[in-house]
């Protein structure tokens, strides 16, 4: 069963009316429900545009892009959001937490757009920032934790709010290569242990290596596509 | 609703230094209202108050026909017992005066003057300067040669006590009056008019220079509350009938009763221009703190707030700083008040002795009061006109792409 379908999606950047940037030139590319994939490509072949447009954070040029089978242009803006509040998780390069937060706080947010009660919201994150290793470091500010540590909060933001997919854009970029490593494995873990689909865009071969499939960009269009075999070992779950 | 509120307020603390200069802003905004609307509430309060620095009541009493030309003829007959059968509040005082236009002739000149004839004792309680005698004596009761000049006239016509001053009136049967009587005293008033051009004698000895009976010209009621004034009037017209007009003090003084109904609008009116100025510097702060976060905002929307999301939690913003500003204000403003209320702030008694205000005459320390109601109203406009500054930048900042606010440094 799908849960992304980009069907012949392209995406021009417009400056004055004129096409100054074609980051996407026509990409199809189908997501099965529990995938662990990378969407791989050198600097500006379209990675992060891609996971936009499958975030329904912008909108393609020409194409159709589908999210657990609703078509994301016939969306409005409002139900846009409401799409991403319970179908999609993010993972930010940046970490992109909100400073006023707490790591708790951060990581109930999306629950808490969605009304989920403030027992069984208090309850999902103290097992979610178990799980991912921040037990005692709930009440922390973003600024209060390393690198590390906010991109955990991140990912528990993610999956908080048990959404169909997560999208992980650069999400090892900031961080060391012993960190990367241990928050690819965590989302590995997650996506094994509660059945997550996970996207990321990278260039680290780590990330690639621990990944079932990768799907190359090069020049805003798929170079490769390729899947791993069930029995192949991975480089990053050890 | 409780994440966004703390969210909000959290966010109002990451830089303390512009959120402290917004909410001065508002709040010293506002105190200055406050303490304005205060001021005039002083000086209104005090108008209708303390009617006796210029010997006005709250309530006054004429023959029909006798204002405004004042005839000396049309007067109240047995102004005794006129006074003695009216039923007045506890606490107020009442008086008959004869009233007259005479010219008052010295050894050194002369000068048009207001004759009043009046009982002594009861004269003292209803014209502040009537007992304010600096030099010689005040006016005994049965006193029918003395007679009480005010201080700028004594000047002008060069009387000390003692002097003898000729007072000349056009008598009630036409002809001219004159007697000639002894000053006993010089009064002193607050009021240039009343020192310059008032004369005061006994009621008998005016009487006898009119030619007139056991009349009076004016029945002077001061309460001591302003608001009875209109329920004693209708109390009085009931009791005199048609042959009495009774007007209260806003009725001799409307430009008094304009200035008070004028001040809640013009409370409106200086807030608003007030915050045309201070509303535009929060707003382009307000901006400026918004477009700071426009990555934020945009992480925010891309977990799936709506756009009215995020402008509820801008608008919360202003709703913590209009909250926080209007609470400064009013504390600030009516801590002025308060320390204004005993005359020590606005103290002009070095430069001037006295105010005119809308024909009554007021001290030149003004006493600040609460201005209940306009002070409500302006803290009100404060709060909402503070809240609805969040607008623009919170529209602005919900119109942007999510992924467009993402790129944002």
């Amino acid at each position: 069963m799908s849960v992304v379908r980009v069907a012949g999606v392209k995406k021009s950047y417009l400056a004055k009316g004129k096409v100054v940037t074609e980051a996407l030139r026509g990409v199809d590319l189908v997501v099965e429900k529990g995938e662990f994939m990378a969407i791989a490509g050198p600097s500006g072949s379209g990675k992060t545009t891609l996971l936009n447009l499958i975030g329904a954070l912008d909108t393609p040029t020409s194409g159709t892009v589908e999210v657990d089978g609703r078509d994301l242009g016939t969306l409005s803006p409002n139900e846009q959001a409401d799409l991403r509040r319970d179908r999609i998780g993010f993972v930010f390069q940046a970490y992109n937490l909100i400073p006023v937060l707490s790591a708790a706080e951060n990581a109930e947010y999306v629950m808490g757009l969605k009304r989920v009660p403030a027992a069984e919201r208090r309850r999902r994150v103290a097992e979610l920032l178990a799980q991912v290793g921040l037990e005692g470091l709930e009440e922390k500010r973003p600024l209060e934790m390393s690198g590390g540590q906010q991109q955990r909060v991140a990912v528990a933001r993610a999956i908080a709010a048990e959404p169909a997919v997560v999208l992980a854009d650069e999400p090892t970029a900031n961080l060391d290569q012993a960190t990367g490593r241990a928050l690819v494995e965590m989302m590995r873990r997650l996506n094994r242990d509660r059945g997550v689909t996970f996207i990321f865009s990278s260039h680290d071969p780590m990330v690639l290596e621990s990944a079932d499939r990768v799907v190359r960009l090069v020049d805003g269009k798929v170079a490769s596509d390729e899947r791993k075999s069930p029995g192949e070992p991975q480089a990053a779950s050890s | 609703m409780r994440l966004l509120l703390a969210i909000s307020w959290r966010n109002l603390w990451r830089n303390r230094r512009r959120t402290l200069i917004s909410m001065s802003a508002a709040g010293l905004g506002l105190a200055l209202i406050v303490f304005y609307v205060g001021w005039i509430e002083g000086m209104i309060g005090e108008a209708k108050n303390q009617l006796d620095n210029t010997g006005m009541g709250h309530v006054e009493v004429y023959a029909k026909g006798w204002r405004p030309r004042r005839p000396v003829e049309v007067a109240l007959a047995d102004s005794k017992g006129l006074l003695s059968t009216l039923e007045l509040p506890a606490g107020a005082d009442a008086g008959a005066r004869v009233v007259a236009r005479a010219l008052a002739s010295g050894a050194h000149g002369a000068q048009g003057v207001t004759v009043l004839g009046v009982d002594p004792e009861r004269e003292l309680r209803l014209s502040k300067h009537f007992g304010d005698v600096r030099q010689g004596e005040r006016l005994a009761p049965g006193d029918g040669r003395g007679v009480l000049v005010g201080e700028k006239l004594a000047e002008k016509l060069q009387l000390k006590v003692g002097h003898k001053l000729k007072l000349m009136v056009q008598g009630a049967d036409g002809e001219m009056g004159v007697d000639v009587f002894r000053v006993r005293g010089i009064f002193h008033s607050i009021a240039a008019p009343l020192s310059r051009a008032t004369v005061f004698v006994d009621a008998p000895a005016a009487q006898k220079l009119l030619g007139l009976g056991e009349v009076a010209h004016q029945l002077v009621v001061q309460l001591p509350d302003a608001t009875q004034a209109d329920e004693v009037k209708r109390a009085m017209e009931q009791r005199l009938g048609d042959r009495a007009e009774v007007v209260t003090y806003a009725e001799l003084m409307p430009a008094l009763l304009e200035i008070e109904q004028m001040t809640g609008t013009m409370t409106v009116v200086i807030t608003l221009f007030v915050y045309l100025l201070v509303g535009l510097g929060i707003m382009n702060t307000m901006l400026m703190s918004v477009l700071e976060r426009t990555r934020e905002l945009g992480v925010m929307r891309a977990l799936g707030e709506r756009p009215r999301g995020i402008v509820a939690l801008i608008l919360a913003e202003s709703f913590w700083i209009a909250l926080l500003s209007v609470a400064a204000g009013l504390a600030l403003g009516l801590a002025a008040v308060w320390a204004g209320a005993d005359g020590s702030l606005l103290d002009f008694s070095k430069s001037t002795e006295s105010w005119e205000m809308a024909g009554t005459v007021l001290d030149a320390r003004v006493r600040t009061a609460v201005a209940v109601r306009p002070t409500i109203e302006a803290a009100a406009l404060v709060f909402v006109l503070t809240t609805l500054i969040g607008i623009y930048p919170a529209w602005r900042i919900s119109k942007v792409e999510p992924a467009k606010a993402l790129r944002a440094n």
